[in-house]
């Protein structure tokens, strides 16, 4: 019983130095390091692994270090909000922080997410461009979790939502308090006016609900992202997001059921429809995020097609080049 | 020194606007018309009791030439039959801009509403002047407001001799103003949407006031927007201003209200409640830009006026 009282003594301890070190990248290991893991198995074996492993360090002690360290870090961004606790975009820090435990988790002990160049971001007003794919929007949570727990200082990543996304009940709030918006020009324009970090995916549903075999192959993007930057004058920063596109394998896309039940898309992957509602769970893959060097671009918002269309593809390139540099180099798609 | 007129003097918002042009410094005559008197008027304010839809109303502009007129006479409650509504609504302000360019008058201001934009999910936050008024597509019963708003800009081309300034005001709060959100949020339990939670802009009734008259002293023209000190959620709103949200799901709260305006026992049509699910947020740049109008009360103080 001493030795319990002690040992609890000592990680409240080891918290608090934790929470006074300026740079906090990691929670403070709690026990030895846990044996190598075995050779990948199947998926089904990989899972169960990582859910284990989740489960041993889920605790009230992880979960509450992460709630001090995210408090800490985002009493330092830069976004202001009214006497409420809100700014004009309807984000909110406790909310901000109570769901971003959730995805904090997922950061560091689900998709183990490595991330490189986050000095990248800029100060001031910024238009992240990414990747985008996974059945499900993690890579945006991973992206923003990312800007909050390792930039210096955090940044809050704007999201750039669906238009049906407020109709959603429960979900538009979330969605709102976290930081993001509809999509509309003008919330973009605003919103980078007001400098902020705005992020968005001009792959859109193409990237998010692409078929297995088009992996890491960037679909069609959307000029109105470089049109938005060119009139605002906003520099944009290139993320390549490798290990999203394996989370959820899709074979193929159900246009006429998604049509019939009123979704964007009805994807079959291999555990979705097939497990229920827990197949819509991402298989554990490693996440690796790499922000690239801030793209300037001269011109006007109202260029003709074919001008803005060059610019676009320039960023199409830089990013297809991190992702096709990021896949050469990894490891593998689980570690 | 300028002859002001107003329409609705007698109402909460017109008597806020009379007090603060007599407080200017530059001076200002006031005369007001409404269907009711004001008792216990301040001794600078003469007032004609005239129905805005009546023969006699004419006759006020006629005889007492005002330099500028602010219009605040419509109707924004629902217990009035439609017909009333856009009678007043719309076929009296048309007549008020017509006399007003018969009879010499250099400036006009119509009150409008925010609600005239709509509260429609693909809203963005902060819509300025150039959007279009979509209240109608999901609120018909605000179709007259809307339509009283583009007649009155209308007459921006059409009488060009004339300067018409409509403003589209949010949420007004305050002691005196009988505003529908004050309405809304003054009952005990305030029904709203289960899982939602939209931003809402509030002003405060004397910062409107101000608003009305800086646009009188800088002779504006054109449509604006005017906006408070900031948003906060819906949930706030109602908890800051001493009620408790009573969240109902969607399916409950329609059919539920729908009943109860029927009857009589609630005042907004189940329309209505477009705006506590999503966004009616406006830009209000441009006024500020053309009148320097900054909000004196803050947003707790805008609330601790509707529990005053």
């Amino acid at each position: 019983m001493v030795a319990r009282v002690q040992s609890l003594d000592a990680r409240r301890k080891a918290r608090q130095h934790a929470a006074e070190r300026p740079r906090v990248h990691s929670v403070p290991p709690l026990r030895p390091a846990p044996p190598p893991p075995p050779a990948p198995g199947t998926p089904g074996e990989l899972l169960a692994e990582a859910a284990r492993q989740l489960w041993r360090r889920i605790n009230p002690d992880v979960i509450g270090a992460i709630n001090d360290e995210l408090a800490g870090r985002l009493r330092r961004i830069p976004t202001r909000l009214n006497e409420y606790g809100y700014d004009p975009w309807g984000f909110n820090v406790d909310v901000a922080r109570r769901a971003m435990i959730v995805t904090t988790l997922l950061y560091r002990h689900y998709f183990r997410v490595e991330t490189h160049g986050v000095e990248n971001l800029p100060d001031g007003r910024v238009l992240v461009i990414s990747n985008h794919a996974g059945q499900i929007a993690l890579d945006a949570a991973m992206i923003g979790t990312a800007a909050v727990l390792e930039r210096e200082p955090p940044r809050i990543l704007r999201g750039m939502g669906e238009y049906w996304l407020p109709t959603v009940p429960f979900l538009n709030v979330l969605v709102s308090r976290t930081g993001s918006v509809v999509g509309t020009p003008k919330n973009c324009t605003d919103l980078l006016r007001n400098e902020e970090a705005v992020i968005a995916f001009p792959e859109g549903i193409r990237g998010m609900n692409k078929l297995f075999s088009e992996r890491y192959r960037l679909q069609r993007f959307g000029s109105g992202f470089m049109r938005l930057a060119l009139a605002t004058k906003t520099p944009i920063v290139p993320v390549a997001v490798v290990g999203s596109e394996e989370q959820a394998p899709a074979i193929a896309n159900l246009t006429g059921v998604a049509r019939l039940l009123g979704l964007p898309a009805f994807p079959i992957t291999l555990t979705w429809p097939l497990l229920g509602p827990l197949g819509l769970l991402p298989l554990p893959v490693k996440y690796r995020i790499t922000f690239g060097k801030p793209m300037r671009f001269e011109g006007g918002g109202d260029d003709e097609d074919a001008v803005i269309a060059k610019k676009v593809g320039r960023v199409v390139e830089t990013i297809q080049a991190m992702l096709d540099k990021g896949l050469r180099e990894r490891p593998g798609i689980f570690f | 020194m300028k002859k002001v007129l107003i329409t609705g003097i007698a109402g909460g918002q017109g008597q806020l606007v009379a007090r603060t042009l007599l407080r200017r410094q530059r001076g200002y005559q006031v005369v007001g018309v409404d269907r009711t008197a004001w008792e216990g008027r301040p001794r600078g304010v003469t007032m004609t009791v005239a129905d805005l839809r009546k023969r006699k109303f004419e006759d006020v502009i006629r005889r007492e030439r005002p330099d500028v007129i602010v219009h605040l006479a419509s109707v924004r409650h629902f217990k009035a039959h439609p017909a009333v509504r856009h009678e007043v609504n719309v076929n009296g302000t048309k007549r008020l801009l017509d006399f007003a360019c018969s009879h010499g008058v250099k400036h006009v201001i119509v009150l409008s509403s925010s609600y005239v934009y709509g509260a429609l999910p693909e809203n963005p936050y902060y819509m300025d002047e150039s959007f279009p008024l979509n209240s109608s597509r999901t609120y018909p019963e605000m179709r007259d407001l809307a339509e009283m708003d583009m007649l009155a800009t209308a007459y921006l081309w059409r009488s060009p001799d004339i300067a018409v300034s409509v403003l589209r005001p949010v949420n007004v709060l305050g002691y005196h103003v009988h505003s529908a959100i004050g309405r809304y949020l003054k009952n005990e339990r305030v029904p709203t949407v289960m899982g939602f939670n939209p931003m809402l802009q509030f002003i405060h009734e004397d910062d409107l006031a101000e608003a009305i008259v800086l646009a009188i002293e800088n002779h504006t023209r054109g449509v604006f927007n005017v906006v408070g000190p900031g948003a906060v959620p819906l949930h706030v709103a109602i908890r800051e201003t001493g009620s408790a949200a009573l969240a109902l799901p969607e399916f409950a709260v329609r059919p539920a209200i729908q009943q109860l305006f029927r009857w009589g026992l609630y005042p907004f049509p189940p329309r209505a409640i477009d705006f506590a699910k999503y966004q009616c947020t406006l830009d209000g740049t441009r006024f500020r830009e053309a009148t320097g109008f900054t909000p004196r009360f803050s947003l707790a103080e805008t609330f601790a006026a509707v529990r005053a």
